[in-house]
């Protein structure tokens, strides 16, 4: 029997395989997180200053936190484009049957398959940002980005199952429906990465509780501002990060069964 | 031993919604599967035979536990697909169409490396495996281990697919037109290996709608048409059931004795023999038997011809063809 490290490790196999094979995506891929906060403060400088942004946000430095956040909620968030889109690309190129073969439970291979290529975003984030962060802070700046890292690839944890779900459901449509196009923008918003949650309505105020990218936008706002007084505020929010993993998971697996019973019967693959 | 696919009144219906207009969809179902049954022992080449839309594919998917049956029972390896999927994918090799399913940015090893994985095959094991494959499928020979996928040929891509289904070795394969598109001296390697292998002990399931093949490689062969299976045995039975007359015709040298002494002499043999000459001036003795009787009456004529000092150049032996069984079964001419 197969199982979940088999899965992985496969995946990590091909994903050096890509890689090597495509050299250009390598080096875009450490690119474009300048290119993103490049365009974030374009516009924000157009619309005001950064003094003021700070205000508004309550952080002491601005440049690195948006950097900071942005890129972690970005990064948390991709493992719903990893797994809805390694999903919807091996449909499309015939891979999905094959990998589906694997003896092994369906959303194990759909998770574990993805998993590879959501860890490389942050990780090879991560290391694109540490030059700004060096530049900015000094050594501190990396440690910070480190520990961001971290609390970025713990806040993926819980969006896991419900990503599995929402491939499931992309596959069960057969439709290459935008499910992602309008889920994700509301996730952003939800989570306080570009205004604070305060400014929200009532109704959205509470769904962004239930958000797991609202703490680790929480913990990354914390760590950037390094204000010790909130360190208990630091370990609530990872406390909901887990929280809100297990949650999500379980309620996620027991929903799976049902899920890949229905693609299955449908004819979806 | 038991069988290695067991399928028992299978039935599946895809539910499809089609568009009439800009909002309104208009539900179809199509019935793919309306009862399907027949077994595949260890050891035979079983052909699964039939037009266009008649179920193929979608049976190998229920086998293959990606496609779950409306109703029905069917078990691979002695498990159920649909209560036991791990352990039956565990113990088969499937190939789809042959066409796509692999990664378009890794070579051919790197992608069967890749599979082998999934399959939880490591290490040595898996390069040796791997080494193996690309040999005995001829991927070695034709350059195409190393080279990336998108630069393959359909003919690289069906061996590959082969080799992906053939990596843990597993008792049962299951492939749906394994030789698609494949050059005759290419498709003929591959039957004789699906051949080798049933004479290894293996279950091969094979859909195919090529007639030609179908005879040439399955012990037995079902032939499914519109979601059912019309006609299933051996390919001889089959061909018996449909045509019972067998037509023989021996072409012979000029007789010494003149035609109508051979005739007569003959027709103490067989009494409906007959005697003519060809439009190229050919003499030919021609007669018709009872299917499976053939070979009794063509060693008697010989023989009498032979005691007439006249020279045989050819015996031609029309048997109907699977495809004429086909054809009369289905009411459809098919591909091959
Ligand atoms: N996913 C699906 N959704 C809806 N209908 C389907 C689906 N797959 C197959 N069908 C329909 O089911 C019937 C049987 O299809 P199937 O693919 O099993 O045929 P086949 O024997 O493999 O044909 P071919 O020789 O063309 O490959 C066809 O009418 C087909 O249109
Ligand atoms: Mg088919």
């Amino acid at each position: 029997m197969v199982d979940w490290r088999d899965i992985l490790k496969a995946q990590l196999f091909s994903t050096v395989c890509w890689y090597r094979n495509n050299k250009w995506m390598l080096i875009t891929t450490f690119v474009w997180p300048y290119l993103m906060v490049g365009t974030i403060f374009g516009i924000g400088m157009a619309l005001g200053s950064l003094e003021e942004y700070a205000e508004r946000v309550g952080v002491v430095n601005p440049a690195l936190y948006l950097l900071a956040s942005s890129a972690v909620a970005m990064s948390s968030v991709y493992i719903m484009y990893s797994i809805t889109g390694f999903v919807l690309e091996n449909r499309w190129i015939g891979t999905l049957p094959y990998l589906l073969l694997s003896p092994a439970k369906t959303h194990t291979v759909i998770v574990f398959s993805s998993l590879p290529d959501a860890l490389t975003s942050p990780v090879f984030t991560a290391i694109a940002i540490i030059p700004a962060a060096v530049y900015f802070e000094g050594f501190t700046g990396a440690l910070r980005i480190f520990i961001v890292l971290l609390i970025t690839i713990l806040g993926m944890l819980p969006l896991m199952g419900l990503s599995v779900i929402m491939a499931s459901t992309i596959l069960f449509l057969k439709e290459e429906s935008n499910i992602m196009g309008s889920v994700v923008p509301f996730i952003l918003l939800v989570s306080g990465v570009y205004y604070p949650i305060e400014v929200l309505p009532r109704v959205l105020q509470v769904i962004s509780q239930f958000v797991p990218v609202t703490y680790v936008v929480e913990a990354t706002k914390i760590v950037s501002t390094y204000l010790t007084s909130e360190a208990r505020m630091l370990m609530v929010a990872l406390y909901m990060i887990g929280l809100l993993t297990v949650g999500y998971n379980l309620l996620a697996t027991l929903a799976m069964t049902k899920v890949e019973r229905a693609i299955k019967s449908k004819g979806a693959l | 031993m038991s069988s290695a696919v067991q399928v028992e009144d299978v039935t599946k219906n895809y539910t499809t919604s089609v568009r009439k207009g800009l909002l309104r969809r208009e539900k179809r179902v199509v019935k793919a599967l309306k009862g399907v049954s027949f077994t595949v022992s260890y050891g035979e080449v079983f052909g699964l035979l039939g037009p266009n839309g008649a179920g193929k594919t979608t049976t190998i998917k229920i086998l293959a536990t990606l496609l779950i049956p409306d109703s029905g029972k069917a078990t691979v390896c002695g498990y159920d697909v649909v209560e036991d999927p791990e352990m039956v994918r565990d113990s088969i090799g499937v190939t789809l169409t042959v066409e796509k399913g692999f990664f378009w940015k890794l070579t051919g090893r790197e992608n069967l490396k890749y599979f082998g994985m999934l399959r939880g095959l490591s290490g040595k094991k898996l390069n040796e495996r791997v080494n193996d494959l690309l040999e005995t499928l001829g991927l070695n020979k034709l350059g195409a281990s190393d080279r990336f996928y998108e630069e393959y040929s359909l003919g690289m891509k069906a061996r590959l697919c082969l080799a992906r289904a053939l990596l843990t070795d597993p008792p049962i394969l299951m492939l749906d037109e394994p030789t698609l598109g494949l050059d005759p001296p290419s498709a003929r390697e591959i039957r004789n290996l699906l051949v080798m292998l049933a004479r290894n002990r293996k279950a091969v399931l094979v859909t195919t709608h090529n007639m030609f093949e179908a005879e040439l490689i399955c012990d037995r062969v079902a032939i499914i048409d519109e979601g059912r299976i019309i006609s299933i045995g051996p390919v001889q039975e089959l061909k018996r059931r449909v045509a019972d007359k067998i037509a023989v015709d021996i072409l012979v040298s000029n007789p010494a004795i003149g035609l109508e002494i051979m005739r007569k002499r003959l027709r103490t043999v067989i009494e409906t023999v007959g005697v003519g000459v060809d439009e190229r001036g050919g003499v030919y003795v021609r007669f018709t038997c009872r299917s499976g009787e053939e070979d009794k009456m063509i060693a008697d004529v010989i023989k009498s011809l032979g005691d007439l000092k006249v020279r045989i150049y050819r015996v031609n032996v029309e048997e109907p063809t699977l495809e004429d069984v086909f054809i009369s079964l289905t009411g459809k001419a098919g591909e091959a």
